[in-house]
């Protein structure tokens, strides 16, 4: 069976033009959750908080050398840009040619890794056998000891992605949609069954390879970064609150390491996907994101967030300050007796700045100047914390009093206006959003049409 | 109130610190300082640095506080900053005297000087995070790869250890060139078993300065210079149009970093003369 035929003339330069823009719209270019030191003779280590080698013009992170092995693809999914309807130019790289970039990319320190995504190419049996392939020469013949993520295709056989897997840090398998009504409208051939077969199969192997490591202390480590998946945002009618539950069930039944959101983005026309006048939904993924951030690292549950009457995030307020506001009879928080969890609650306070304030209260009592070395972002923590039993200004525990007080700043968004800036999440800090003001909008004001 | 005047090196201010404890100082009436400041009615006492005494506090501080805390010692006096010396030498004498547990030295940030200390890490740890990833190799001819820096903090030991660790089997040179150190990293082999690297500062007029600062004009080979393309070429082409954000771009990468990065350079062919940043 040789389904590599066109294209092989191509030159280098050329492929990887098309093989990245054909992956770009994959999320997940995170190379972190493995920790390995270097062997002492080949290339690479990793490092657990994984490492950013540049930001591209959109401000994503770029950490792997992120390519498809080949965009031709069997399938028909309306949203992808590599349709195999679509009449875009195809490249297929030779698992050689995906090596040698890899690791002359990565002797520069340009890139953390490979991340390896394929269309379908024959079957899915095949693709993944090819991808196999590369990575068995990647990491046995050139000794690569660098990160690498890799997608298990649906579909393919289980042996197969079950000796991936040993070769590759993390692995993932694409939800590609929320729920499975979505999947059959704008992806008639997928399932999704046989998306979550082989995300269950990885899910039972890692338990296994931990048993083996138990006993063995030198058996392979299979795919030592855990899994993560990814969804498209706004391509279909889903409601936050059924994403949000989704990736709940995906974290607790699945294990997964991480769920990405992506803001669709409208690259095919057809008249099953939705038009987007003000561009991809950047705002709605950038909310599910901080909500993300509350289910892992803040102890939240989607049905806190949301529910079936408030199917959809505010727009105004982030999800913890959402939340905050809607329960008042939990505060004020006393910064220097609340315990780890109610800290981790008040809007303000993140994962880093709650654990310094549990260190350093050991040591004697703070006061509202030492929360600020700590990292608390003050101006949205104010209404929410007393210190010594005194809030900081004379501030109601009233919500209209501070839903005002939080989106009066002139730094706060206004939804639907352009100029709105993101950033990606992280856990340290707010997001600063700023708006800077329209030429037409200052005409205006001159003029007198405010 | 003692001052001790010791020099801006790891070496320099461990031996203060111990010749301050060999003294029976308190901490209320000691300062550690860096500059030639002047202060009314102080005594001070001029400090040699002595391998033998730093090493003895090294071992103390790994015992007393951990490795994880001694690593956060050693890049907050990385930092370039006056006070540094004297914030270091407060909290650890405040870790002592409270007898803190391992990995918790820099807990009680409602102190000054653990706080000061605290800011001096973070600071350095964050560019160091910064620079391991946006540090970029040339491939010079006869397989050495050479890269330059100019980072605030003095980062380069740190850099070349974990370079050394990533790329064993490899010649690099890493050049700080506000600090005009290089390191040096021979490359591990049948003859050279041990994965070691030495820092070397050499003035502007020696020979081997001419000799690094020849190697490091070389032309670049063929294969290099289509490495440079090809990914300035991946790096504009993994932007997605619809999602452009430079404000974003520039929050993640300042600028400052950019000078010495590949995919920024202006002269990249096959760019149309424009950064890759830019599509």
């Amino acid at each position: 069976m040789e389904f590599l035929a066109a294209g092989q003339e191509m030159s280098v330069m050329e492929k990887l033009g098309i093989l990245t823009d054909a992956a770009k719209y994959d999320v997940a270019c995170t190379s972190s959750g493995v920790d390995r030191k270097g062997n002492g003779r080949s290339m690479g280590n990793c490092a657990a908080s994984g490492i950013c080698h540049s930001f591209s013009s959109d401000g994503r992170c770029i950490s792997l050398l992120k390519i498809l092995l080949t965009n031709e693809c069997i399938y028909d999914c309306k949203y992808c840009i590599n349709r195999c309807s679509n009449d875009v130019p195809r490249a297929t790289f030779t698992p050689e040619e995906v090596c040698t970039l890899t690791m002359e990319f990565y002797k520069r320190n340009y890139i953390e890794g490979l991340f390896l995504s394929s269309g379908i190419l024959g079957n899915p049996t095949y693709t993944m056998e090819l991808i196999f392939r590369t990575l068995w020469l990647l990491r046995r013949k050139y000794g690569f000891n660098g990160y690498i993520h890799v997608k298990a295709i649906p579909g393919a056989d289980g042996e197969i992605i079950r000796r991936t897997g040993y070769l590759a840090d993390r692995m993932s398998v694409n939800l590609e949609l929320p729920t499975a009504e979505g999947l059959k409208n704008l992806a008639p051939n997928k399932h999704r069954k046989n998306i979550l077969t082989p995300m269950r199969q990885i899910q039972n192997h890692i338990h296994e390879s931990r048993y083996d490591l138990a006993v063995y202390r030198n058996a392979p480590k299979f795919v030592a970064g855990g899994q993560s998946t990814q969804m498209i945002i706004g391509a279909t009618g889903e409601s936050d609150y059924q994403i949000m539950g989704v990736a709940e069930s995906l974290y607790r039944k699945f294990e997964l390491k991480r769920v990405f959101y992506s803001a669709f983005v409208r690259v095919n026309e057809d008249k099953s996907l939705p038009a987007l006048p003000g561009g991809p939904p950047l705002l709605r993924e950038h909310r599910l994101y901080q909500a993300d951030w509350l289910l892992r690292f803040y102890g939240f549950s989607a049905e806190e967030l949301l529910s079936e009457d408030r199917p959809f995030f505010n727009v105004m307020l982030d999800p913890k300050e959402d939340w905050a506001v809607r329960h008042l009879e939990q505060f004020p928080v006393e910064i220097n007796r609340a315990p780890y969890e109610r800290l981790l609650r008040v809007p303000g306070i993140g994962v880093n700045s709650a654990r310094r304030i549990v260190a350093a209260r050991r040591s004697g009592n703070l006061r509202f100047g030492d929360m600020k070395k700590m990292g608390v972002v003050m101006k949205r923590a104010v209404y929410f914390v007393t210190c010594n039993g005194k809030m900081m200004y004379p501030t109601k525990l009233d919500e209209d009093y501070i839903v005002r007080g939080l989106t009066s700043e002139k730094d706060r968004i206004r939804f639907g206006s352009d100029g709105m800036t993101y950033r990606q999440m992280s856990l340290f800090d707010d997001a600063g959003f700023q708006r800077q003001i329209q030429p037409e909008e200052a005409l205006g004001a001159a003029v007198g049409q405010l | 109130m003692f001052v001790y005047q010791c020099e801006d090196s790891l070496e320099g201010i461990f031996t203060a610190i111990y010749n301050v404890y060999e003294d029976r100082h308190t901490p209320e009436e000691t300062r550690l300082s860096l500059g030639d400041e002047l202060l009314l009615f102080a005594e001070y006492v001029p400090v040699t640095p002595d391998l033998e005494k730093a090493e003895k506090v090294i071992r103390t501080l790994k015992r007393q506080f951990g490795e994880e805390d001694y690593y956060r010692i050693c890049l907050a006096l990385a930092a370039p900053d006056a006070e540094k010396a004297q914030a270091v030498y407060q909290t650890i004498a405040a870790g002592l005297a409270g007898k803190c547990r391992p990995e918790h030295m820099l807990d009680n940030l409602a102190d000054q000087y653990v706080h000061h200390t605290f800011s001096l890490w973070r600071g350095a740890r964050r560019e160091y995070d910064h620079l391991r990833g946006f540090l970029r190799f040339e491939e010079l001819g006869e397989g050495i790869l050479y890269a330059r820096i100019s980072p605030k903090n003095h980062l380069l030991t740190f850099l070349m250890s974990h370079f050394a660790d990533r790329f064993p089997a490899e010649n690099f040179v890493i050049q700080d060139v506000g600090r005009k150190l290089w390191g040096i990293h021979p490359a591990v082999s049948a003859e050279n078993r041990e994965n070691g690297w030495y820092v070397a500062q050499l003035g502007e007029d020696s020979e081997a300065f001419y000799a690094m600062e020849r190697l490091s004009n070389m032309e670049r080979s063929e294969k290099e210079r289509a490495c440079q393309q090809l990914f300035g070429y991946f790096c504009q082409k993994i932007a997605i149009r619809e999602r452009r954000n430079l404000e974003l771009q520039r929050n993640m990468l300042p600028l400052r970093f950019r000078e010495y990065m590949t995919e920024f350079q202006k002269n990249l062919s096959g760019m149309d003369g424009k950064p890759a940043s830019d599509i």
